[in-house]
């Protein structure tokens, strides 16, 4: 399970909430269980104090979102055979186009493979253009489970860029 | 007088070696802001830990969140609770966070007297275990670090209401793991001299030293309510050292000890009380055996083979109903089916009268080191085999602060070949299940004088059963999904 656009958008409502609250004066905040003719009691100063706490952790934690991929003017169509891949080589072919569906030639795409738990051998490869716009590499996946493949990509003109293809659910053989 | 009545001379037994008496480092450990010293590293780690989990890459292998958290720190600790004791409770991040927001919030309340057993402890653990699996959080360095702030959080809301260390005891799903497994560490913290303590007057240990005028409290006295003369082993005790500056008399030591001693005999315990009574303590030890196999089986091939034919039966497609069936039957129906059906045949077979749960929760201990040695095969092996990856992610890292100290990444090290560290993996194993049998026996001996391999042969076959069982999990191919339905 991932975080999702909607897990974002979530926490921007909650940061939202908790700015217009502050703005409303954190002090000027009465926390008490209200009773009818019962006098409104104030908590005491550690649990204002814990409250405060709280509330900066969770901006804090709220505030942390990446900003958007802005390196996107080439599309990338990865395809990955065998379908579903398993352990053993594998065949990643790309296939790259501008803004306007042209082919990008004279890229050089370097692909590095990466299991998605920590601790595991990448697995390196380089794409060779088998055709304007398409590129081929070899990999070996050496483990069965989730993979990503991370390519640096760079263009005729110098420009660098990376994207990440995931492959779930590689297969045991 | 004849030879044969004359008592034989026994030869004294050696003074345990003790940490305290190492030159320098008795010094430290004595030295009253030793633990702030050891624990000061460890919360820079967890800043570092938190801060690139949050902003660093999303990949798991490239980030240090997921990879000092879930390779090296799960790693140092399963070895170093294997080779010396809880040093990392006594280095815990939190508390020192915890020791820093006390200035702050004077604790009011008393931990709530229904709580005060293993029970909330024993869930939350089980809730980390099952949240890691369904949360993926080992390739997740977001969750990674959101996680670490949360445990932060806890302490600092449960240690800002509560007085003691109420979190370390009654709460800490980590401290309850180190808690079980320093019951296998060679070594403990003791009073040296029993006699030293008879004579003591003001049990500083546990009242904490005070001002002869005011009675304040100058230095802490056992946060965890461990009275050090009737202390028994490392249960609960979180290496805090707060003993060893309180005692007046330089009489509280860290002790080597045959590791595993404190689960062959019952003796009532300071601030636990008798083993034996404690089905909380006993339950501990079950998820701490048995989720030690679960937690390896969520990472080979089969777990997924399984899952999917579960998902298929319940026709589920979300993945919290499947691993809720699988924890049910990991952690509930094979230790109710193992554990009763070895104490009826204990019941049957030797005699022994007691009714069966009381029995399960006797030998239930008697488990712990094969759990430890599968802790320590399955931990040891992520560890060892992606030993030098701290290296490569450390160089990311700093580089992409826009200081390349270390030079460009070297992604090419990973670690120790795995066909080593598999040979490493079973001797691990090996050893747990030595350490299980040996302590199902003298609990067997203990338990049925007469008839004690009659007492031991249930157990034994227990022990035997998972050991087979961690064998063939670690002879499985891995298998590291985060999606487990979608393949």
């Amino acid at each position: 399970m991932r975080m999702g656009p909607q897990a974002f958008n979530a926490s921007r409502l909650i940061q939202d909430r908790l700015t217009r609250t502050q703005s409303t004066g954190i002090r000027e905040m009465v926390f008490a269980f209200r009773r009818s003719q019962r006098p409104v009691r104030p908590l005491p100063n550690e649990c204002r104090n814990l409250l405060l706490c709280a509330c900066a952790a969770t901006l804090f934690m709220t505030a942390c979102s990446r900003p958007p991929d802005s390196s996107r003017t080439v599309t990338i169509e990865p395809e990955i055979s065998p379908q579903p891949a398993r352990i053993g080589p594998v065949v990643v072919t790309l296939r790259l186009a501008d803004h306007a569906a042209k082919a990008v030639t004279g890229a050089h795409i370097a692909l590095e493979a990466d299991m998605s738990h920590a601790g595991m051998a990448p697995v390196l490869g380089e794409a060779k253009e088998i055709e304007p716009g398409r590129y081929q590499a070899h990999l070996t996946f050496g483990m069965a489970g989730d993979w990503v493949i991370l390519l640096q990509i760079t263009l005729p003109g110098g420009q660098n860029f990376e994207h990440q293809i995931e492959v779930r659910g590689v297969r045991p053989n | 007088m004849n030879p044969s009545s004359i008592p034989a001379l026994e030869a004294p037994e050696p003074p345990p070696f003790d940490l305290m008496r190492v030159a320098g480092l008795g010094r430290l450990f004595r030295w009253r802001y030793a633990r702030p010293l050891l624990q000061s590293p460890l919360l820079i780690i967890s800043a570092v830990v938190i801060f690139d989990g949050l902003f660093g890459p999303s990949l798991a292998p490239k980030n240090l969140a997921t990879t000092l958290s879930w390779l090296h720190f799960r790693g140092v600790l399963v070895l170093v609770l294997l080779c010396c004791g809880n040093v990392f409770c006594l280095a815990c991040p939190f508390m020192l966070v915890r020791q820093a927001a006390r200035r702050l919030f004077r604790p009011r309340f008393d931990w709530p007297r229904p709580l005060r057993n293993k029970w909330l402890s024993v869930a939350l653990f089980v809730l980390i275990l099952f949240t890691y699996e369904l949360f993926d959080l080992w390739s997740s360095p977001w969750w990674t670090a959101c996680l670490i702030l949360a445990y932060f959080s806890a302490v600092l809301v449960v240690d800002g209401l509560f007085k003691h260390a109420s979190f370390c005891k009654f709460v800490c799903p980590i401290g309850q793991f180190n808690f079980v497994a320093s019951t296998l560490s060679p070594f403990e913290i003791k009073v040296r001299d029993q006699e030293v303590c008879t004579r003591c007057h003001t049990l500083d240990c546990i009242r904490g030293r005070r001002e002869p005028v005011s009675d304040l409290v100058i230095i802490r006295g056992c946060e965890l309510a461990l009275f050090q003369p009737r202390k028994v082993g490392n249960m609960d005790c979180t290496f805090c050292l707060d003993c060893v500056h309180a005692c007046p008399h330089d009489n509280v030591g860290v002790l080597s000890r045959l590791p595993g001693t404190e689960l062959l005999t019952d003796p009532i315990r300071s601030g636990i009380g008798y083993f034996s009574r404690r089905k909380d303590l006993a339950g501990l030890a079950i998820v701490f055996t048995f989720g030690a196999l679960l937690n390896a089986f969520g990472m080979v091939s089969p777990a997924y083979a399984v899952e999917s034919w579960l998902a298929r039966m319940l026709h589920v497609s979300h993945e919290a109903p499947v691993l809720g069936v699988i924890f049910t039957f990991f952690l509930v129906l094979a230790p109710v089916l193992l554990l009763g059906i070895a104490a009826w045949s204990t019941r049957a077979w030797a005699g022994n009268q007691r009714p069966l749960p009381p029995l399960m929760v006797r030998y239930a201990y008697g488990l712990v080191p094969l759990g430890f040695g599968m802790w320590l095969a399955h931990y040891g092996f992520h560890f060892l085999t992606g030993l030098y990856t701290i290296i490569p992610v450390t160089q990311r890292a700093l580089a992409s602060l826009g200081w390349p100290l270390l030079g460009e990444p070297r992604w090419n090290l990973i670690g120790l070949p795995a066909n080593i560290v598999q040979v490493i993996q079973i001797g691990f194993l090996l050893l747990g299940f030595a350490g299980s049998l040996a302590v199902i026996y003298c609990l067997a001996e203990d338990d049925s004088p007469s008839r004690p391999l009659r007492a031991f042969i249930p157990w034994a076959t227990v022990a035997c059963v998972l050991w087979i069982a961690s064998l063939w999990l670690m002879f499985q191919p891995m298998e590291m999904r985060a999606t487990l339905l979608s393949g």
